[in-house]
């Protein structure tokens, strides 16, 4: 039998709990949860905004197995987010480890900040920004490229580059993030390991190979997940640079989305392809999950 | 099992919660019974108009101008800087769905049919018959033709009258008169030239100034229409319900436009070219537009150096024309007062006044285009672009305007842009326009 006070001072440390957690609780409930119940109910009606909308039930989910330009679109997004994993994690593990190897504090300082600074930059800026370097007559790149001879390609209307000028502009304005993420791993990887790498005859190729790249993999898989997330959800540059043109090249997932919900007003069409991109990143990043086991070194 | 039943029992409350929310989504199709509600001198109104910064100065004062006449209505007036009327139709779509209530829309063209199809905007016969005199007399003030594009295209779906039309654009050219006369180039002086001589005075503006004709672009209303209505072709027939895209006027339309690109003479597009600031500078011997190019070539200072002349011709004279127009929303609270906010718009004192501070439309009523409202501080031949209303065709915008809009912007772009065949892309965008007519 347990004595009331006991049981009145449990009763208030539940509540209390309950009081610290509610406000997140709340806003869980109100800008994840509830849309994420609105999204599924809504892809069961037709609905164009303005008009009532009619129950359907399951011809949305049904007509994303037969929408023509939905494998084309999926195709671009993993295009994207495959190449923005690789180049992010490559690029932003080399650029940490350099940066962490300068001795003076003031250049390195100098140099994290100017490498994460493209971050800061609000997609429109960026966008616009390399709109004008990317021109295709009067941009920097077609003008010193001509200089040296080279006649460079038309990166926003041409289908073969534009998707791959995205990736590019994409990585310009987000490693600094990912660098940013590895640095802070690299600073975790114990000197006295590397030392005694060292002691034991390792060249720098090893040490990097056979201990820090190792120590190193925890970090590395929560960048592929995060990048992987944020890639698949790519859509402020497109919007504004080519709008998913030319020829439907850099329409990604996101921007089908908004394209069917608010240009072509199938709003519970577009509740069924959020769905699906709910869907496809749960199931990559358990699947990153699962392959974790295969190379995340765990300590 | 227990279990199982629990989860069956969570997503139908889930699906029935949602149910219910869907249906209060409905975006102000009800309400508005059969005699027009509020009082026409008070009451808050909210006027939505698609307007940057720039434009929304002259707005701003054209409601202080209201104001000072109707101080008991609180206008509320929200410019949405939308890049085109599609965009700007979208979201008002998205606002009007989200439960907000906007008493008139002001919405072109491009926007009109998607409003009129839709059933959210009231009849406005009770209020024309109400004002009998006043509505006369601004329908003999405006072009005819504006009146019959309105009754034509913009009607509800039993014939009802939606929209009162305000002013419009159609598209011409500003030229930059220093550009020619270092080129040597004679600015027609009636301000009509054909295709070949505008490929003509390019060459000679590129070989002694270096200067770009014009820019390349391929928006809808501002570059396709402008070169398939001068060749006799446009995207869809007379009546909107067959597209004609593909038509052969309209393929050699989309050549003559590609081929300003590859002889040089626009520069390639696909970039963030500054048109404004290369007229400027004398590397660009034109402005493409309507009305709404009169504020850059003020604040530009060019005014005096600028001329307005028709779009060059193929076959005939051409233009596209795209109005304004003014609404009532059905479950506006205050539609006597959004009514006397109309009248107001549709005065000679109001058009005046909107000119004067810096409109971009070309005025509706004819007295104002022609007054010196219009044609002061604007550049020379600014009056052709309200005679252009005499041979302009209506844009068209199908119901799915917005994509219909996206699919022609595209072809147009891989045209000129040199990434595909006229004839082939044509084609392929006709296809899907075909769709988008057949699958309402």
């Amino acid at each position: 039998m347990r004595r009331p006070g006991a049981v009145r001072q449990r009763r208030r440390t539940e509540v209390a709990g309950w009081l610290f957690v509610s406000p997140a609780t709340l806003l869980f409930l109100i800008f994840i949860a509830g849309p994420f119940v609105f999204a599924i109910g809504l892809a069961l009606f037709k609905w164009d905004l303005l008009t009532d909308p009619v129950f359907i039930g399951l011809d949305n989910f049904v007509k994303l197995f037969t929408d023509p330009i939905l494998p084309r679109v999926l195709a671009n997004t993993f295009v994207f987010a495959f190449a923005s994993i690789v180049t992010h994690i490559v690029l932003g593990l080399l650029l940490a480890i350099a940066v962490n190897r300068v001795v003076n504090r003031y250049l390195s300082y100098f140099l994290r900040v100017a490498v994460f600074f493209p971050f800061l930059i609000s997609w429109a800026a960026v966008s616009l920004l390399w709109k004008y370097v990317l021109d295709p007559t009067f941009g920097f790149v077609s003008q010193y490229a001509a200089m040296i001879g080279i006649d460079t390609p038309n990166f926003f209307t041409d289908p073969s580059w534009a998707l791959p000028a995205i990736i590019f502009i994409d990585l310009w304005h987000t490693l600094g993030f990912t660098f940013i993420i590895m640095l802070a791993g690299l600073q975790t990887v114990s000197p006295e390991l590397i030392e005694a790498a060292r002691t034991d005859g390792a060249n720098s190729w090893q040490v990097f190979w056979k201990v820090t790249l190792p120590l190193m993999s925890p970090t590395m898989f929560f960048a592929m997940i995060i990048t992987f997330i944020g890639a698949f959800q790519v859509f402020e540059p497109i919007q504004i640079i080519t709008k998913g043109g030319p020829q439907n090249s850099t329409t990604t997932i996101v921007m089908y989305l908004y394209e069917k919900g608010f240009q072509s007003f199938q709003m519970g069409y577009a509740a069924a392809v959020a769905i699906l991109v709910f869907l496809i990143v749960m199931g990559v990043t358990l699947l990153q999950f699962w392959g974790r086991k295969k190379w995340v070194f765990e300590a | 099992m227990r279990f199982r039943r629990g989860r069956t029992a969570l997503a139908v409350l889930a699906i029935a919660t949602t149910s219910v929310l869907i249906a209060g989504c409905s975006g102000g199709g009800g309400g508005g019974g059969s005699s027009p509600s509020g009082s026409p001198d008070s009451g808050e109104l909210t006027f939505v108009y698609l307007g940057d910064a720039n434009q929304q100065k002259a707005f701003n004062a054209l409601f202080a101008e209201f104001n000072k006449q109707y101080p008991d209505i609180k206008l509320k007036a929200q410019g949405i800087p939308a890049g085109n009327w599609a965009d700007f139709s979208n979201t008002v779509a998205t606002r009007l769905a989200g439960g907000q209530v906007i008493d008139i829309i002001q919405v072109a063209t491009e926007g009109q049919r998607l409003f009129a199809s839709k059933g959210v905007l009231a009849d406005l016969g009770p209020f024309i018959e109400q004002d009998k005199a006043v509505v006369d007399d601004y329908w003999a003030d405006i072009n005819p033709k504006l009146k019959q594009f309105n009754e034509e295209f913009a009607s509800g779906p039993n014939g009802e009258t939606l929209f009162i039309p305000g002013g419009f654009n159609t598209m011409g050219m500003y030229l930059n008169k220093s550009v020619f006369d270092a080129a040597g180039v004679t600015i027609p002086a009636d301000g009509n030239w054909t295709w070949d001589e505008y490929l003509a005075a390019g060459h000679a503006i590129k070989d002694k100034t270096g200067a770009y004709i014009q820019a390349a672009g391929s928006s809808y209303f501002g570059d396709a229409m402008p070169w398939l209505t001068t060749n006799g072709a446009s995207t869809f027939n007379a009546d909107w319900t067959k597209p004609t895209y593909n038509s052969p006027a309209a393929i050699q339309s989309a050549e003559m436009a590609r081929q300003l690109v590859a002889e040089g003479l626009s520069p390639e597009p696909g970039g963030q070219f500054d048109a404004e600031a290369a007229y400027k500078q004398g590397k660009l011997a034109s402005l493409n537009g309507g009305r709404w190019p009169v504020l850059s070539i003020r604040n530009l200072d060019m005014v005096a150096d600028t001329v307005v002349v028709n779009w060059p011709t193929k076959t005939t004279n051409g233009s596209p024309v795209g109005w304004d127009a003014w609404n009532i929303a059905k479950n506006s609270k205050n539609q006597e007062a959004a009514w006397t906010f109309i009248k107001f718009l549709m005065s000679k004192d109001a058009g005046e006044y909107f000119a004067t501070i810096g409109g971009t439309i070309v005025p509706a009523r004819e007295s104002v285009a022609k007054s010196s409202a219009f044609t002061d501080n604007a550049p020379e031949g600014s009056i052709r672009l309200s005679e252009a209303m005499s041979y302009a065709t209506p844009i068209p915008s199908i119901d799915r305007g917005a994509e219909a809009q996206k699919v022609i912007e595209e072809a147009w772009l891989t045209i000129i842009s040199g990434q595909g065949d006229a004839k082939a892309t044509l084609d392929a965008a006709q296809t899907k326009l075909e769709s988008l007519v057949a699958n309402k």
